[in-house]
């Protein structure tokens, strides 16, 4: 029994932009929009768009990555054919190999793929925030008769430059490929998402693979060679709500986002394409007699004494009397305790601010501006004073600042 | 976890719909056991998931009539990690196989069931009722019950009957069971007492061995006996060691609409909070709603709340919810607002009951009292 598309989504970034973090997280398993973590995005995108098989390729700290997808249950893929399967670099008969580049991570898979015997394989990044209906994007391809696809996004003129960017013609046809290039020719970015037809995929892998020149990378390597033989390649156009949450600064202001579903276009509360994620077994939440709560969102399992605005708490934050939280965004299992002032930054998972301590600071000439974070399970002591450029790594002492 | 019983050494047996006539509004379309309960749950979890967390995964819920919300609710019984080969989470409807009629009494579903209780391997059977909520350590009842090598452990609680217990009966016939102790050993097992001030009243939960439950309600069947307590522990009281188990953790009963209010707003204080679920994980079906979002303008104190609610009005001393929203100028005081209620733009509402899919519409104002709720029953608009 063949599948129409398999999903491959490469999950084995560091993310290394995101400090402390992904000291010992996968960037994908970082957690999002106060119950989710990115990749609970493309795998319900997956589920929304009926693709029921999906190898997820791992690399970087992949224990908690592999924990949270576990059997795929809460994503409806735990299936008896196809369903969720985390693929590791392997040891094989003769080497073994990290994965090398993003192409060479789904090469060293290519039987998996074959299991399913595929018509299409679409390729996903674990690391963007993006509601996409893939199977939309798959009828473009078949309309096309492409060989192959990739989701686009304009970007404006000026900020060009910074990505990989498709020339087309005016059949949505790619001519030209650029690279961060200077001089842009178009404003067609690279999302990172190709849908490819299984057997050219992988001929094209097989051969990348046995060019010892190459990087073995989709981008400098796969599709610049789809191009010199001229292949059938088509860029789709996408214009809903898509983010690399790459950086500490993106991560907060996509976070931010979510608060303002109206006008930022990433909605949560779409009951047509609902993200699912893993549930934390939270009672529901509190908001106790002496808190203040605005323009906020809280989950499952916190209690809120203190003052929220314009913050996200993910599940089990506990904000004691007194504290103040603004403009942050709270992981799960924090607690802020009385008297703290958490503003503008990101609080990684289960960190404990001492009581009257001071986590980052609003920017002064506004916007985004610098945001403080801290890394997950770290104690901020009492009256400690975390500054508002802060990357924060290990325990801050009481009094102590940084 | 400690206190994890040896695995397969009890089965776990649930009433879903005992005291159903006691809340006919809740259980117009649904069964005690469905019934939702503190913002997130259903009231069978407390029992199902105390049961798992004791290491119980041979679990069946004996229905007797409107179980189609308990059969989706509960699904495969994964969310309780009871989806297994073996045993895990049955739902037992009526006419399932000749035998099992709708049964009058715990005698009767028992013996409905009496050929699968006679195949199981398990030692003890342990059974509840689903209109308590509690978050009991099984697994210390059933040391109780070995250690004291009685015949049948009942669990009982110190408090006063609840008053509407007292009242002349009206449309309800529900039992209740009152107990005289002395030491452990249960000596006198009142039906419908009327006694004023403490007593031990019976949480209906009880450890039996296996083969001696099936002997028994052998035995009261063939006499035409329907009451477990009444028909077959009450006459035997002598003749049968009934070691009393005093549970003195956190108890919400649901014995009418007035407690159903009060036990929600209960929860409301923190500590009643901890109480009930600190001793462990409470599991319940799981929604995929997004997290609650309090829009600017919202104002909210007190309040428990579940994922998935909007609120943009004001919210005080309520519990809400999964899914409800309540839009600008709306003010909820001392309400209980279950899944997806929809309050319209400046609706006022005070001590008001909604059932799942209520909408208010916008300016509409419904008032009740500490004392009396006013009820808007399942997919009903105001």
């Amino acid at each position: 029994m063949a599948k129409e598309m398999v999903a491959m989504l490469l999950a084995g970034g560091q993310g290394s932009r995101l400090y402390a973090l992904t000291q010992n997280l996968a960037k994908p398993a970082v957690p999002f929009g106060g119950k989710y973590r990115i990749i609970d995005f493309p795998i319900s995108n997956c589920v929304n768009s009926g693709i029921d098989t999906v190898g997820v390729l791992t690399q970087y700290q992949p224990v908690e990555l592999n924990n949270y997808i576990g059997n795929g249950q809460p994503w409806d893929l735990d299936r008896l054919y196809g369903g969720i399967h985390v693929l590791p670099p392997y040891q094989k008969a003769s080497g073994s190999d990290w994965f090398k580049g993003t192409a060479n991570a789904i090469y060293q898979h290519i039987a998996f793929i074959e299991k399913y015997d595929p018509q299409y394989v679409i390729i996903l990044s674990g690391d963007q925030i993006c509601k996409q209906d893939y199977n939309d994007f798959l009828q473009f391809h078949k309309a096309k008769n492409a060989e192959f696809s990739v989701a686009v996004m304009e970007v404006p003129w000026d900020d060009a430059s910074r990505f990989g960017l498709m020339v087309t013609d005016e059949n949505d046809k790619i001519t030209e490929f650029q690279e961060k290039p200077k001089n842009p020719k178009s404003n067609l970015a690279s999302m990172g998402i190709y849908i490819f037809n299984w057997d050219i995929l992988k001929k094209y892998l097989i051969e990348d693979e046995a060019d010892p020149e190459s990087e073995n990378d989709f981008g400098n390597n796969i599709i610049p060679n789809l191009l010199r033989d001229e292949r059938r390649m088509y860029a789709y156009r996408f214009d809903g709500y898509w983010k690399d949450v790459g950086t500490i600064g993106s991560l907060w202001e996509a976070n931010m986002e979510v608060l303002d579903p109206e006008n930022s276009g990433i909605d949560l509360f779409d009951e047509d394409w609902k993200i699912y994620s893993r549930n934390s077994g939270h009672t529901g939440h509190r908001i106790a007699p002496s808190a203040v709560v605005e323009d906020s969102m809280i989950t499952d399992g916190c209690d809120v004494k203190g003052t929220v605005k314009h913050s996200i708490l993910y599940a089990g934050v506990t904000v004691e009397e007194g504290a103040v939280v603004e403009d942050a965004v709270v992981m799960g299992g924090c607690t802020i305790k009385a008297g703290a002032v958490v503003k503008h930054c990101i609080l990684g998972e289960n960190v404990e601010v001492g009581e009257n301590a001071v986590v980052g600071e609003h920017p002064a000439g506004g916007g985004i501006g610098d945001v403080a974070h801290v890394g997950p399970g770290l104690k901020i002591g009492a009256n400690a004073v975390v500054g508002p450029t802060a990357k924060v790594y290990e325990d801050v002492k009481e009094g102590e600042k940084c | 976890m400690l206190n994890k019983v040896i695995n397969n050494e009890a089965l776990g047996v649930i009433f879903p719909n005992s005291y159903d006539g006691l809340v006919p509004e809740l259980v117009k379309e649904r069964l005690m056991a469905s019934i939702p309960f503190a913002s997130r749950y259903r009231l069978v979890d407390f029992v199902i998931s105390s049961m798992a967390r004791a290491g119980i995964d041979n679990i069946s819920l004996i229905a007797r009539e409107n179980y189609l919300s308990l059969m989706d609710h509960l699904g495969s019984g994964r969310e309780w990690d009871l989806a297994r080969k073996n045993g895990g989470l049955n739902v037992i409807p009526p006419y399932a196989q000749k035998t099992i009629k709708v049964y009058n009494g715990r005698v009767e579903a028992l013996e409905s069931i009496k050929s699968f209780l006679v195949s199981q391997k398990e030692k003890y059977v342990v059974m509840s009722d689903a209109n308590v909520v509690a978050n009991i350590n099984y697994g210390e009842v059933i040391e109780a019950h070995k250690k004291s090598g009685a015949d049948v452990t009942v669990v009982y609680r110190k408090q006063e009957i609840p008053e509407n217990f007292k009242k002349p009966l009206g449309t309800n016939h529900d039992l209740y069971y009152t107990l005289d102790v002395e030491g452990n050993r249960v000596t006198q097992l009142f039906v419908n007492s009327k006694r004023d001030g403490e007593v031990n009243f019976s949480m209906n939960i009880y450890v039996i061995e296996r083969e001696l439950l099936i002997r028994l309600i052998d035995e009261a069947y063939v006499l035409g006996f329907t009451c477990f307590e009444r028909d077959v522990l009450a006459p035997q009281i002598d003749m049968l060691d009934i070691q009393g188990y005093c549970y003195d953790g956190y108890v919400a009963f649901i014995h009418d609409m007035k407690s159903y209010f009060d036990e929600n707003m209960r929860l409301l204080e923190a500590d009643n909070l901890d109480a009930l679920f600190g001793p462990g994980p409470v599991w319940t079906k799981i929604r995929d709603d997004n997290p609650t979002r309090y829009i600017k303008g919202a104002k909210v104190s007190n309040v428990m709340a579940a994922d998935g609610c909007v609120i943009e009005g004001e919210v005080e001393n309520s519990v809400l919810f999964r899914g409800v929203k309540v839009a600008k100028g709306a003010k909820v005081k001392n309400c209980v607002l279950m899944q997806d209620t929809v309050v319209g733009e400046g609706a006022n509402l005070e001590y008001v009951i909604t059932d799942k899919d209520v909408t208010i519409t916008s300016g509409k104002s419904l008032v009740g009292t500490d004392s009396f709720q006013v009820f808007v029953a399942k997919k009903q608009t105001v």
